[in-house]
């Protein structure tokens, strides 16, 4: 058995690691596709740089 | 080709000018897809920016709110925001010269050593410099980025597993004693987790306010800029990104300080 160890991201993100080039790039750009759903929602978000609040 | 490879790859035309950093250098070191935007540092030099805006222009990027791309601002640690629309994706890049807990001389190596990469973006060391903001999911990445790195020395300097700390501890002593002076939580590992983990914590809360303070003193610098953004906005609304740039100098200009930093008799570069 396994033993516990602490978890930071999930094995769904994680598995990208496992994905080659092209794999890497089609659900690259498959995600950032979806997650235009939120643009209305953090439009006036910053994420980086020194305007940066969530 | 995804927007960021493509927008890295014309920014670093005939040489390097930009460097991947941030969510979607995360990507790169296939760790997660989770950001939006896109983060780039840049080259302190007037002909960087210069490219940088009419490769942004040639998109129909618009400046978002913040300071202009201009060489004044970007050495004071500001930073500079665009967006447009590539097909159906909203995409903003984010600028910046002098990102925060970067020391001077690293970022000197930084720029010498992706010299020599094919496509650029920030190494795991400096990933975690970066990451270490205000957020809580930055901590989450920087768990994951510790448990990439192979040497002992940055493990036992980076991870925020209480049980990978003790298990390191455990098989290398001298190295836990050693960096234990430049990191007081492992001080705390004597086979007691709970401690450390609340050792932890304690650390990941300072970080989180040490950046908060350092947003705050730029927030509040940027105020009167601020207030007249919406006008700003408006007077360049269908010019050129080229024009808006140049109208903004002027309009920034004794509205939005070179330097908070100084200006607050702060200095450090957290």
């Amino acid at each position: 058995m396994e033993s516990i160890k602490d978890e930071f991201l999930s094995e769904e993100d994680l598995d990208i690691r496992n994905l080659d080039e092209e794999a890497l790039e089609y659900y690259w750009n498959m995600w950032l596709e979806q997650a235009q759903s939120t643009n209305e929602y953090d439009k006036d978000r910053y994420s980086h740089g020194v305007f940066a609040v969530d | 080709m995804n927007i960021y490879v493509e927008l890295t790859r014309k920014f670093n035309e005939g040489r390097l000018r930009a460097i991947l950093s941030s969510g979607q250098a995360v990507v790169l070191h296939r760790l997660a897809v989770m950001s939006k935007d896109g983060d780039w540092l840049l080259r302190e030099e007037c002909d960087v920016f210069d490219h940088i805006l009419k490769v942004l222009d040639s998109y129909g990027a618009r400046y978002r709110f913040g300071a202009p791309l201009d060489m004044r601002w970007m050495v004071g640690g500001w930073s500079s925001h665009f967006e447009f629309m590539s097909g159906n994706l909203r995409v903003r890049t984010d600028f910046v010269c002098r990102p925060p807990r970067i020391s001077p001389s690293r970022l000197e190596s930084i720029w010498r050593e992706q010299e020599t990469r094919s496509f650029p973006f920030v190494d795991l060391i400096d990933l975690i410099s970066l990451k270490k903001t205000n957020r809580e999911k930055d901590y989450a990445v920087i768990g994951e980025i510790a448990r990439k790195i192979i040497d002992v020395d940055d493990q036992l300097r980076y991870s925020r597993s209480a049980r990978d700390i003790m298990e390191l501890c455990l098989a290398f002593p001298e190295s836990a004693t050693r960096i234990a002076s430049e990191r007081p939580v492992l001080v705390n590992v004597s086979g007691d987790l709970e401690k450390l983990e609340v050792a932890l914590d304690a650390e990941r809360r300072k970080l989180m306010h040490e950046n908060e303070n350092r947003l705050q003193r730029y927030i509040k610098a940027a105020s009167p800029w601020s207030e007249q953004w919406k006008l700003k906005e408006k007077m360049v609304e269908g010019r050129s990104l080229i024009e808006s740039h140049n109208a903004l100098v002027k309009n920034a200009e004794g509205c939005l300080p070179f330097d908070v930093e100084k200006q607050d008799g702060y200095s450090g570069v957290n």
